[in-house]
């Protein structure tokens, strides 16, 4: 807005519009631009959102009376099924994962997440995704047998039809775009904030969606292999579950809530963060506390993984297992509360003012208190044993989801709608829709708990007159319809104020951090030039920042080379370490994500050709994607107009943001495969009707041999990395073709074993689990070959090589991990049988 | 050894608490799969006897990181900012981790552990 | 505790008013920062933490005498309990009965329940005699209860277990002692 025009200024932004300028039409489907993305990922959500509430509003529409007949079993068991899993998967994780995506490049200064294909490719999975699992409601096939499918049920003989593999493939494919964002997110956030932004100065918010997507990368992974495993069992008839086989239904619940409870911190991490970006700004101080709010984050990022089993105590586990979850239980309170006092403290010692995103904090503060002191009770073992499953646990969740989540998020919306649209949100509805969401909400819920603690159970389509349960419903149903309405009122407070809606001035709310030394709305490059950090609050201490920013004063005013870049900083200091350039818009996300589409459907069809034709071309397109990278003429150009000798492009170094995003990635990897080896012991010790052949199936000496070529070829590639960094580089491209060649040996090798094994996958679990250790060692040791194969074409057209050594060392690590998983499966699958003694 | 300013050192005392509880969980669910002590021995069997030592082990490691890293804290006062905040955070997760370890280790020391 | 929790609610949020309707204060930077510690390691820290420590010490116990552990005295009465979609069905081993959606059980004794399941996961539950235990296939779990007062219960299944989940109900008889070996009489041939 009104800032005052100079020529040098002009030509600037015109330069730096033309290579990051998104295009309008049907070609805005290619854009990877993370603001264009961020709101796409949050106008779905609230797509979402609204069916998620219908299908709520119908079950309280049931419920609102004894036996009542508007929905039969049937309709209801799939309405709250597909409204918890939207709510959790489709509304809440990816509505703050694009508030993150919007917001996180602003505020720490960079002009674009480094990834930025991969936010493409998220936003699609996660619309695909969403579209099958909405379709199946309309199919009449939706879920239903709740939003954590417990095993038999869900199983063939008691689903027969194609309702659980909605679920699981759709909730899949959502989860693939989760991780990635959260991958991104994390790297992001680690190499890219701006010159001078070290760790202590980095904004708060950015503290907790680090936390979340960490979380993310060890949470998801663990639903993901549940996901698979049961797929398998539904579709190929692998018994994972199935008692009579040797499986567990309880090995489903494990893995679903080692996924599940997290969740839950990982819906109110960022939900906090935004409390704690707005509590300063409205107190008009720092925040009090910052080194303990991020000790909180860290606690409960750790903590909240130790919680799982406080879902589980009703199915016999020794009481004093209990008791251990039972105190961690307790204990993640500390945290949340150490978090509510700082901001108690903040307020406490600031000039408050009341605007209205400080209204919906204060109803944040109320229920989800409350929610949090119901948490404590339910964590109590006795008490638990009385009220699981029953109301009270839906009241409990929905006070500290809709209080921990919704709430915070609508004061974040009303705070940062000005970011995006440049116009105030108006006070006057706004307060209606609060008040009225915030009493309907209590109508609903307060009286729940009442419901519960008289024994009405949870997951009932109906009840009988009599029980002392009528009342109670009447009045939950009601409330649940002052709460639409109060929505309703948010959601057309915000629609009339992108008309309406008075003029912001820049940074109206006076806010101290870097978002808002965007324009308002921003830029697609958010920064002509990305400013010098030298403070935790920028704008209260240099409020003149945004001109200088503007006037190209500050790093990388320069876009002569016609390419997008964004500062590498160290992860700790922040100082300046290269340049990154990043790639423009793209079709290969979209087109990627409809292959992988085809492919779930196909698996949902049961057609498994088509599915591994698209699959097949899918990977083959990621193929090309990471072609586009490092040296490629796209991004790379010598005779650019930057200034020799100053800061090196990131395919330069041997520490780009290639190799942290492989990093990540790996953790996520290490998570699922660490899942699957607690899976394998867990079947060990306690599946009831467990059975072990007295020696293992797999050949010891044959495996073995398998692991000679594979061993040699690590060392090999290791050995070029090691050489690269002392700046030799010879035979480089001969040398890679033939790791590639010792990875296919290693294969061939795996083959043979999985085909002479006596392994029948289909009668013991046992040999279903050993069936998918193989499985996944064969696809690690594939991806290396083709990766260490690509290497050597990329040599040899001369974007890699000691010149640029970037991605060897990417590729380095994946050979690495491979090896890694083989030998821990050979411990566990080969080695620890035999030692057992084969009992 | 890790030095009390390194970056790992934010994640690591967490770490080792994970490590622990899995292995007091795992260890007390294989114990008790493989050789149940008797339920009428209560909360004086050889499984309670090593978590409880396990814990203890686990803790006195934790404290010890934890006098290190306040120790570093307070005397190289003139460490780069942001070294010295990763200092001090990392002596609180230490001292989180050690609280932890203790407070869920305790019903080792009352409850029979398979019933 | 729920008086407890409701005084914490109120503290809390009667706090956070104040804060915002207090005049403004005027203090200096290094009051502030001991005001806000003071805050943090008494609101966030000391005041939970006793919280937590009161409660295990407390819940932890009780729980444990709610185990199904040998008790001297009188041995507690077995029954069996199969759970199907959706059924109960019930066995006295100690005397040959069996039934089906309904449950007789002597007042004032101690039973242990042992809870089985024919088909997907079930969760057995008479909310007014005490905590549920899951039924899952491949498993006994045993729940100890006591009915105080002869009279009649209702019992339901608590874990969604498909499309006849919310009728999946049990009738429950608690009977006097003498009126309970009646019972067993009769229903013995
Ligand atoms: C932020 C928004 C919300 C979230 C994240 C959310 C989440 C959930 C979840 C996870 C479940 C569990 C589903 C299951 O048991 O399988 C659930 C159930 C339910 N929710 Fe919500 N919910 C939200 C809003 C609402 C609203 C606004 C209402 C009604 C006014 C509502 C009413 C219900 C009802 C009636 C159930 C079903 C309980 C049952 O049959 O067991 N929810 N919700
Ligand atoms: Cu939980
Ligand atoms: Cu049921």
């Amino acid at each position: 807005m009104n800032e005052p025009a100079s020529p040098g200024r002009d030509r600037l932004d015109a330069e730096l519009e033309r290579i990051w300028g998104n295009p309008r039409g049907w070609r805005a489907l290619s854009v990877v631009n993370h603001s264009v993305l961020g709101l796409r990922f949050m106008g779905t959500a609230l797509v979402f959102f609204l069916i998620g509430g219908i299908l709520a509003m119908l079950m309280r529409t049931q419920l609102a009376m004894p036996d009542q007949r508007l929905l039969d079993a049937e309709f209801y068991n799939q309405a709250f099924t597909m409204h918890g899993t939207v709510m959790m998967f489709l509304f809440a994780v990816p509505m703050l994962e694009g508030l993150a995506v919007y917001l996180i490049p602003k505020m720490i200064g960079a002009r674009d997440l480094v990834f930025p294909r991969l936010s493409a490719f998220g936003y699609w999975c996660y619309l695909f995704g969403g579209l099958i699992l909405i379709s199946s409601l309309f199919l009449g096939l939706a879920p239903n047998t709740g939003w954590f499918m417990y095993t038999p049920l869900s199983s063939t003989v008691h689903t027969p039809g194609s309702n659980s593999d909605f679920w699981l493939l759709g909730v899949t494919f959502i989860e693939i775009s989760a991780v990635s964002t959260a991958i991104e997110l994390v790297v992001s956030i680690l190499r890219s904030r701006t010159a001078g932004m070290s760790l202590d100065r980095m904004p708060l918010f950015a503290w907790y969606i680090l936390g979340m997507s960490l979380m993310i990368v060890a949470g998801f992974p663990p639903l993901i292999l549940g996901s698979i495993l049961l797929e398998l069992e539904r579709a190929a008839g692998l018994p994972f579950f199935d008692v009579a086989r040797g499986g567990d239904p309880v090995l489903w619940q494990h893995l679903f809530w080692l996924f599940g409870h997290p969740e839950v911190y990982i819906i109110f991490l960022p939900a906090a963060g935004i409390v704690s970006t707005l509590i300063p700004v409205f107190a008009q101080r720092p925040i009090v506390g910052y080194r303990w709010v991020v000790l909180s984050i860290i606690t409960t990022g750790f903590l909240s993984f130790s919680l799982w089993v406080h879902h589980m105590f009703t199915i016999g586990i020794p009481h004093l297992a209990q008791a251990f979850f039972s105190a961690a239980s307790m204990l993640v309170a500390i945290p949340t509360a150490i978090q509510v006092f700082a901001w108690l403290a903040t307020l406490w010692t600031g000039k408050p003012v009341l605007r209205l995103p400080m209204l919906w904090l204060i109803g944040f503060l109320v229920v989800f208190v409350a929610g949090g002191l119901t948490g404590v009770m339910l964590a109590l073992v006795p008490f638990n044993w009385q009220v699981h499953d029953t109301h009270f646990v839906v009241a409990h969740m929905h006070y500290v989801l809709v209080g921990g989540m919704f709430f915070p998020l609508v004061a974040g919306l009303y705070y940062w709608l000005p970011h995006v649209s440049g116009r105030m949100p108006s006070e006057q509805l706004g307060r209606w829709g609060f008040w009225l969401t915030f009493i309907g909400f209590n109508l609903t819920f307060l009286i729940m708990h009442w419901t519960g603690l008289l024994g009405m159970p949870r997951r009932v389509y109906t009840y009988e007159a009599g029980l002392g349960w009528d009342l109670p419903n009447l009045v939950s149903s009601i409330g649940g319809f002052v709460m639409a309405i109060g929505i309703a009122t948010v959601l057309l407070d915000i629609a009339l104020h992108f008309r309406f809606g008075r003029v912001a001035l820049r940074n109206p709310w006076h806010a101290d951090s870097l978002e808002w030394a965007t324009g308002t709305p921003p830029r697609a490059y958010n920064f002509a030039s990305q400013p010098d950090c030298t403070t935790r609050h920028p704008l209260w201490e240099h409020p003149d920042l945004p001109d200088g920013i503007a006037e190209g004063k500050h790093w990388l005013a320069n876009a002569g080379h016609g390419r997008r870049e964004t500062l590498g900083t160290d992860p700790v200091s922040g100082s300046v370490r290269e340049i990154m350039r990043l790639p423009g818009n793209s079709w290969l996300p979209l087109v990627i994500a409809l292959g992988l589409a085809v492919m779930f459907i196909a698996l949902l069809a049961r057609s498994y050709p088509i599915a591994a034709l698209a699959a097949l071309a899918s990977v083959a397109l990621m193929l090309r994607w990471s072609w586009v990278n490092g040296l490629h003429p796209a991004l790379y150009d010598e005779s650019g107009a930057f200034p020799a000798g100053a800061l090196p492009l990131h395919p330069h170094t041997f520490d780009g943001p290639g190799l942290w995003g492989m990093g990540v990635t790996l953790l996520a990897n290490a998570s699922l495969f660490l899942s699957l080896l607690f899976g394998w012991f867990y079947l060990w010790t306690v599946a009831p009707l467990w059975q072990a052949p007295a020696t293992s199936p797999l050949p010891a000496t044959t495996l073995l041999i398998a692991a000679l070529p594979l061993t040699a070829a690590t060392l090999w590639i290791r050995r070029i990395v090691t050489r690269l960094r002392n700046g030799t580089a010879a035979h480089l491209q001969v040398q890679l073709w033939g790791i590639a060649v010792l990875g296919v040996a290693y294969i061939a090798v795996l083959v043979q074993v999985l085909i002479a094994a006596p392994l029948s996958p289909t009668r013991t679990a046992h040999d279903a689990v050993i069936a998918v250790f193989l499985g996944y060692l064969l696809l690690h040791a594939a991806l290396a070959c083709v990766l260490a194969a690509l290497q050597a074409l990329r040599v040899r057209r001369g974007y890699v090589g000691h010149h640029a050594p970037y991605e060897t060392v990417i590729v380095e690590k994946w050979w690495s991990y491979t090896l890694l998983t083989f030998w821990l499966t050979y411990g566990c699958v080969v080695l620890f049988p035999a030692g057992w003694g084969g009992s | 050894m890790l030095a009390p300013s390194h970056p790992l050192q934010l994640a690591l005392g967490l770490i080792v608490w994970s490590v622990w509880f899995v292995a007091l969980y795992g260890g007390l669910s294989i114990g008790c799969a493989l050789a149940p002590p008797d339920a009428d021995l209560g909360a004086r069997t050889w499984l309670n006897g090593l978590l409880a030592a396990l814990t203890a082990m686990t803790a006195a490691w934790l404290v010890w990181q934890l006098r290190r890293c306040w120790r570093a804290a307070r005397s190289r006062t003139d460490d780069a900012p942001n070294r010295r905040f990763i200092t001090i955070l990392s002596a609180g997760i230490y001292a989180v981790a050690a609280v932890s370890t203790l407070v869920i280790g305790i019903p080792v020391l009352g409850l029979p552990p398979c019933p | 505790m729920f008086i407890v929790a409701a005084l914490v609610l109120l503290a809390v949020v009667g706090l956070w008013v104040r804060a915002l309707y207090r005049p403004p204060p005027d203090h200096d930077e290094t009051t502030q920062r001991r005001i806000g510690r003071r805050w943090i390691i008494g609101g966030g820290i000391i005041v939970p933490g006793i919280s937590i420590v009161i409660l295990l010490a407390f819940g932890i116990p009780l729980g444990h005498r709610m185990l199904p552990l040998p008790v001297p005295g009188e041995a507690p009465l077995k029954i069996e309990v199969t759970a199907l979609q959706w059924r109960w069905d019930i066995r006295y081993p100690d005397h040959g009965i069996v039934s089906t959606n309904r449950l007789v059980i002597p007042a004032g004794r101690t039973i242990d329940f042992h809870v089985g399941s024919a088909d997907v996961i079930h969760s057995f539950w008479i909310p007014r005699l005490g905590g549920k235990i899951d039924a899952i296939p491949g498993r006994i779990n045993v729940l100890r209860l006591r009915a105080d007062q002869p009279g009649q219960y209702r019992g339901q299944c608590a874990e969604f277990c498909g499309a006849g989940h919310a009728h999946m109900v049990l009738a429950v008889e608690a009977l006097d002692a003498a009126a309970f070996d009646t019972w067993v009489e009769k229903q013995t041939p």
